[in-house]
């Protein structure tokens, strides 16, 4: 059996469906054959305008249906997504044009600016910021992808060097696509409210299935004013709802929701950072009739293990077991492969594992490791986990000091060096602290130079001018000098209690 | 225009002021501003904004009510909380 390619999806629906609602954006029902048309008028567009097989085309664009049909124009036109972060600044977005050596860039009127700021720093970059302007009737592509093209470039953030871009081919993603369809046990007559955003792995990860499965997707651009999200999960008749921490923290603020009966609702998922024990069992008590998938995933294979509902109250804090069709252990230093109870590296092994770092062989060689089989890649995931005696797996530590907040990844070198560079500044620190709603809250400890007086709310904007949103620091606490450890440190676990 | 809306017109800027659109100096919010189009307040800010509100109006908010019609500018919250006293 070949795995079907993610680029095949949609026609097939539309073809076989088409009148079947593909997608809801605010009052826009489209349907599988509309969003097929959308698709194919860009992806001729996008050949007009030059793009080929294997190139990479940068997407800056908010939740919508412009981000869904740019996707999948992207893909049939035989080219690689490579998603950005719409609140991502020029900077950042002209880093990752020029290490992608993207072919173009498709932005909206909201990410325009900083978008057209970055190509006007990256010669020859051509970047759209309407869609219209590129839809083309000539004749669009039709030869379907081979399994080992390059679907897409993600870029995930590490403690040490820049962004790296993990590559996903179209079997890959084909592959995991279908894993997740099996144990959700997704079909046709789902709807699916996805408030995470696409340029993440995590929601792009659901329009792929849905699209996969035939199952509706409701996009939403976040969770915004909440009173909204249960407006739609009781007039959308929603049955799935995949969140992260934060945004399950977000719902149980609202008084009222554990009282509404919800009937269609029938899972919930949550990835990106585990969910705290007292915030799993509330969230079980406001959707009782909803079953929780606890899942644990990373850009580098998209999905790694999730817990089946029914082991939830039998070992809770577990991530359950590796995906269908997929293999984990662990393994210590020394490669041998550990037992129940023993902590050690958790290795992934499966079609879902990335081709590896784009165009960084010394990144990728520690993380996609020669497997079992001649030829066989496996991956080591960095994170440190345990099992239990009937193997299912539990988290327990990062190896690296990324801080996770809101489900996102916040590497706290960035921040520091966004701090930084105010020229005022003579040390600073990022830690993440236990919050609430975010999982982590990004705090910054900074100390100034002599006979300098800094602004801690100046600094706080100097970060929102530069970083994504999700990596601006909740607080910025400035001190006379940072606290030192016994080896003379800066005390990043002192600072990081709070 | 009653003395009460005007009231909260009034807390309602200074608290968003302290908390909020001191990150964005070049942002001069109207009255009628839509918080999120402007980017002024996210889902988070929101959950301070409702707290805020249900404390200081002493006020019972049920989930339904959290949306834009009624949180999504100064004006709506002026509008919201007098039909709530009312």
């Amino acid at each position: 059996m070949s795995i079907t390619s993610i680029a095949e999806d949609l026609p097939g629906w539309a073809q076989r469906d088409p009148d079947r609602t593909a997608v809801i954006v605010g009052d826009r029902d489209v349907s599988f054959a509309e969003l097929d048309g959308l698709t194919g008028r860009l992806a001729a567009g996008l050949r007009e305008q030059g793009v080929q097989r294997g190139d990479r085309v940068g997407l800056m664009l908010p939740n919508g249906i412009d981000a869904v049909v740019a996707i999948e124009a992207t893909l049939r036109a035989g080219a690689a997504i490579m998603p950005i972060n719409p609140t991502a600044k020029h900077d950042r977005v002209a880093d990752l044009l020029r290490r992608s050596e993207a072919a173009m860039l498709l932005c909206d009127e909201g990410s325009a600016a900083e978008a057209s700021r970055a190509v006007d720093a990256v010669d020859g970059v051509p970047c759209f910021s309407s869609l219209g302007q590129l839809s083309s009737d000539a004749a669009e592509p039709h030869e379907v992808p081979a399994e080992a093209d390059l679907a897409a470039l993600m870029h995930t953030s590490g403690s040490t060097g820049g962004p790296k871009g993990v590559m996903h081919s179209h079997g890959g993603l084909g592959f995991v696509t279908g894993s997740i369809i099996e144990y959700l046990e997704l079909g046709p007559e789902d709807r699916v409210l996805n408030l995470l955003p696409l340029s993440f792995g995590y929601g792009l990860t659901h329009l792929l299935i849905c699209l996969r499965s035939g199952a509706t997707l409701v996009l939403e651009p976040g969770v915004g004013l909440p009173g909204r999200i249960v407006k739609l999960l009781e007039e959308r008749e929603i049955t799935g709802l995949p969140g992260v921490p934060t945004v399950f923290a977000l719902l149980l603020t609202l008084r009222g929701l554990a009282e509404r009966p919800l009937p269609d609702l029938r899972f919930l998922t949550n990835a990106g950072a585990a969910l705290p024990t007292p915030a799993l069992e509330d969230v079980r008590r406001t959707f009782p009739n909803a079953e929780l998938y606890s899942m644990y995933g990373q850009t580098e294979c998209i999905r790694t293990c999730y817990l089946p509902p029914d082991q939830l109250d039998v070992r809770p804090g577990s991530v359950g077991v590796a995906i269908p069709g997929t293999e984990t252990w662990i393994e210590d230093d020394e490669g041998n492969v550990l037992g129940p109870g023993e902590t050690g590296e958790l290795i992934v092994r499966g079609p879902h594992v990335m081709q590896g770092y784009w165009r960084d062989p010394e990144a990728t060689a520690p993380r996609v490791r020669e497997g079992r089989t001649a030829g066989e890649r496996v991956l080591a995931s960095n994170d440190i986990f345990r099992t239990d005696e009937e193997g299912y797996l539990y988290f327990v530590s990062r190896r690296d000091d990324i801080i996770k907040s809101r489900g996102e990844k916040v590497p706290p070198r960035e921040v520091e060096e966004a701090i930084h560079a105010d020229p005022g500044v003579h040390e600073v620190a990022v830690v993440g602290v236990p919050d609430r709603l975010l999982g982590e809250a990004v705090h910054a400890h900074v100390s100034a130079k002599e006979g300098i007086e800094l602004d801690p709310l100046a600094l706080k904007r100097r970060c929102a001018e530069q970083l994504e949103d999700y990596m601006v620091p909740q607080q910025v606490v400035i001190h006379d000098q940072l606290p030192r450890n016994n080896n003379g440190k800066i005390d990043r676990l002192l600072l990081a209690q709070g | 225009m009653t003395e009460a809306t005007t009231d909260v017109r009034a807390d309602m800027r200074s608290f968003l002021e302290e908390n909020f659109l001191y990150m964005h100096p070049n942002v001069e919010l109207k009255d009628g501003d839509d918080f999120l189009a402007q980017g002024i307040i996210d889902s988070l800010g929101f959950v301070e904004l409702v707290e805020e509100v249900q404390t200081r109006y002493g006020l019972t908010i049920d989930d339904v009510e959290i949306t834009e019609e009624n949180f999504g500018s100064i004006d709506a919250i002026a509008k919201f909380v007098s039909a709530k006293q009312s």
